[in-house]
């Protein structure tokens, strides 16, 4: 028989597995649901709030990663955290009530205890962006992950070029974090908004997102040298939005996207998560386009 | 290590697993009265048919990664911390007779489950465990595990393992707790004389030839790999594809899981893992609704490209270990032999 590459894992780890080692594993962080802000009809805005002090400012995580939120009974799920990094183990989490949990989760009072674990994943890498223009194109939830890197810049704005936050929903009642917008503009953000369908109050554009990135394009610095792009929104809208950038000549790897999947477990081992051999939750959920390009059936 | 090598006479067998079992739990290949061969837990030796001849339908899966298992337990008490369960190793285990194939599948879930993040719950079903598998001079109908490179007989891996020679079974150790068990039952065991060997590697040799179905896994993957197969093989064999899991359930490798919370009464629960299958729609499915595994077709393709080509990419090896159960468990017919052998000879 020729060579079967051989592991012998069992070997190579000799300690004893303790309850240490359980705990460490399946470790959750208790924490407390401190405030439920309503923010349209299906999505509401958790403030959870990691119940140990100690923990709570060991806590730390960086922009674009997420965590597993726990209901005891209920169950645990993954969502991305929307605060920022600076406020540690003081999470928002921005969750839509479609399942089981969330639809819980949208009737539990203050107070309701929770269990945090985390934080998993990849993150935007916005230590690398410093002088360069950062252009943030969210579809519908996809703000939800962007509001994290887009603290995080707003944190250290001096640091960043222009910033320009390009955000599509499908009508204007399902426009999230409305209340910042204004704050985003102070600090020189160019905030542009665009709806599938306008209503009667509506006197921003009307289209889809393309056509206001078209814009935002043309009035842009050289796309090609100074530049980072960070991109959320459902699948179809990846790829619009990506070509598109690619044809202004952004390369391909400053261009970050946050894609979504289906998880359990969080640590690639329940094998739901993975394009192809890539793990979601262990090597996403942030990519860069180079990347997903070379994942089949990515987006 | 170097390899010592025994001879076992078949008459001693029972006496040494009786030996064996004293302080352990026993898992062996056993017929049951139905006339199914399953691994099974031996509580005493006696009256048990221990079967050696026939594959057995199951795999050892089960035993070290259960199809539903408790993680722990909790309680909602306002402010509780959930109670963990105790993660005391299982007792010592011996499992006996399992075939290359069922051999390789656990050297995989190691792989899987202990490589990196390690997970407790499987690890402390397989610490403490003594494997002594039999090598296959004569592979089943459905086995192709020389192709996948898992058998008929294994280098390493196990403790100890026996070749069939008739009226006697010849021993090698492979790991340091095989070479303990004949030191320690040391009058079981006579040297191998020339002979013994010549015998043995003769039966090994032979082995090799008496595979009945030609399966064609290096050609499948290297097409795999270059992206070769078209549409057709997936739509053809998905649609024969009955959504029943059977393939996921019975396949000694395929460890995909759930992870469900259990109410046990008001205030406490557990939360359990579960088989899954990744042949369920419900498998990738997404909160809002959007699956991007979304057809049959594609599940299909997730599934096989899994195990020959993705598992080949990140851990060298392929993850079907050519047992053939699942060709034998699908009424449908999409099997994997066939698979293999529609992509590599470019049949559609």
């Amino acid at each position: 028989m020729d060579s079967l590459p051989f592991v012998d894992v069992m070997a190579s780890s000799t300690s004893h597995v303790g309850k240490s080692d359980m705990k460490s594993f399946e470790y959750t962080f208790q924490a407390e649901i401190t405030n439920v802000y309503p923010l349209t009809a299906t999505e509401k805005l958790y403030q959870i709030q990691l119940i140990d002090p100690a923990e709570r400012q060991r806590f730390t995580f960086k922009p674009g990663q997420f965590v597993m939120l726990e209901l005891p009974g209920i169950g645990e799920a993954p969502f991305s955290i929307s605060s920022s990094p600076i406020r540690h183990g003081d999470l928002e989490l921005c969750i839509r009530g479609v399942g089981n949990m969330t639809n819980f989760l949208a009737k539990v009072p203050r107070g309701t205890k929770v269990g945090i674990s985390g934080p998993f994943g990849t993150s935007f890498p916005v230590g690398k962006m410093y002088a360069q223009d950062i252009m943030l194109i969210a579809g519908g939830l996809g703000l939800v992950p962007l509001r994290a890197p887009i603290a995080a810049v707003l944190e250290n704005r001096s640091r960043y070029g222009n910033i320009d936050i390009v955000y599509g929903a499908r009508n204007p009642a399902e426009l999230l974090f409305t209340y910042q917008y204004d704050m985003w503009r102070q600090f020189d953000i160019d905030l542009s908004i665009i709806v599938d369908q306008g209503d009667d109050a509506w006197d921003g554009p009307v289209g889809l997102i393309t056509s206001i990135l078209a814009q935002r394009i043309a009035a842009a610095r050289d796309m090609k040298k100074n530049t980072y792009a960070i991109v959320c929104g459902p699948p179809v809208m990846f790829k619009f939005v990506c070509d598109m950038l690619m044809k202004a000549e952004l390369p391909m790897q400053k261009i970050f996207v946050s894609l979504e999947r289906r998880m359990h477990c969080g640590r690639g081992k329940c094998c739901r998560c993975n394009i192809g051999s890539t793990y979601t939750c262990l090597e996403g959920p942030v990519f860069d386009y180079w990347t997903v390009m070379n994942l089949k059936e990515a987006i | 290590m170097k390899t010592i090598s025994k001879v076992l006479k078949k008459d001693h067998l029972k006496s040494l697993l009786r030996k064996l079992a004293k302080d352990r739990q026993l898992v062996a290949p056993v017929r049951n009265s139905y006339g199914d061969t399953l691994f099974t837990e031996i509580e005493a030796l006696d009256g048990v048919e221990i079967d050696l001849d026939n594959q057995a339908q199951s795999s050892l899966k089960s035993f070290l990664f259960p199809q539903q298992q408790v993680l722990f337990e909790y309680s909602t008490d306002q402010g509780s911390a959930p109670v963990y369960k105790a993660i005391d190793s299982d007792g010592p285990t011996v499992f006996f007779g399992l075939r290359s194939c069922d051999l390789a599948a656990i050297l995989y879930m190691d792989v899987i489950f202990l490589k990196e993040v390690k997970d407790p719950y499987y690890r402390q079903k397989r610490e403490n465990n003594i494997l002594i598998s039999i090598g296959c001079n004569e592979p089943f109908s459905n086995c192709f595990c020389r192709q996948t490179k898992s058998g008929p007989f294994m280098e390493y891996g196990f403790d100890l393992q026996l070749t069939d020679l008739g009226d006697r079974f010849f021993v090698e150790t492979g790991r340091a707790q095989g070479e303990e068990i004949i030191q320690q039952w040391a009058h079981f065991f006579s040297p191998a004389s020339k002979e013994d060997e010549k015998a043995q590697y003769q039966m090994r040799l032979e082995a090799q030839g008496n595979f009945k179905r030609q399966v064609l896994v290096d050609l499948a993957i290297r097409k795999l790999k270059d992206d070769l197969v078209p549409e057709e093989v997936w739509s053809k064999l998905s649609s024969r594809c009955q959504d029943c899991g059977g393939c996921a359930y019975i396949c000694p490798t395929c460890t995909c899981f759930t992870i469900n919370d259990r109410k046990i009464s008001t205030d406490s629960g557990e939360r359990i893992r579960t088989w899954d299958a990744c042949t369920f729609a419900g498998f990738t499915t997404m909160a809002g609704g959007h699956n991007p595994v979304d057809m049959k077709q594609n599940r299909m393709k997730r599934r096989f490209m899994h195990k020959l080509y993705y598992d080949v990419k990140s851990h060298n090896r392929t993850s079907c270990v050519g047992c053939g159960r699942c060709v034998d468990m699908c009424f449908g017919g999409v099997d994997i032999i066939k698979f293999i052998n529609m992509v590599g000879q470019g049949e559609i």
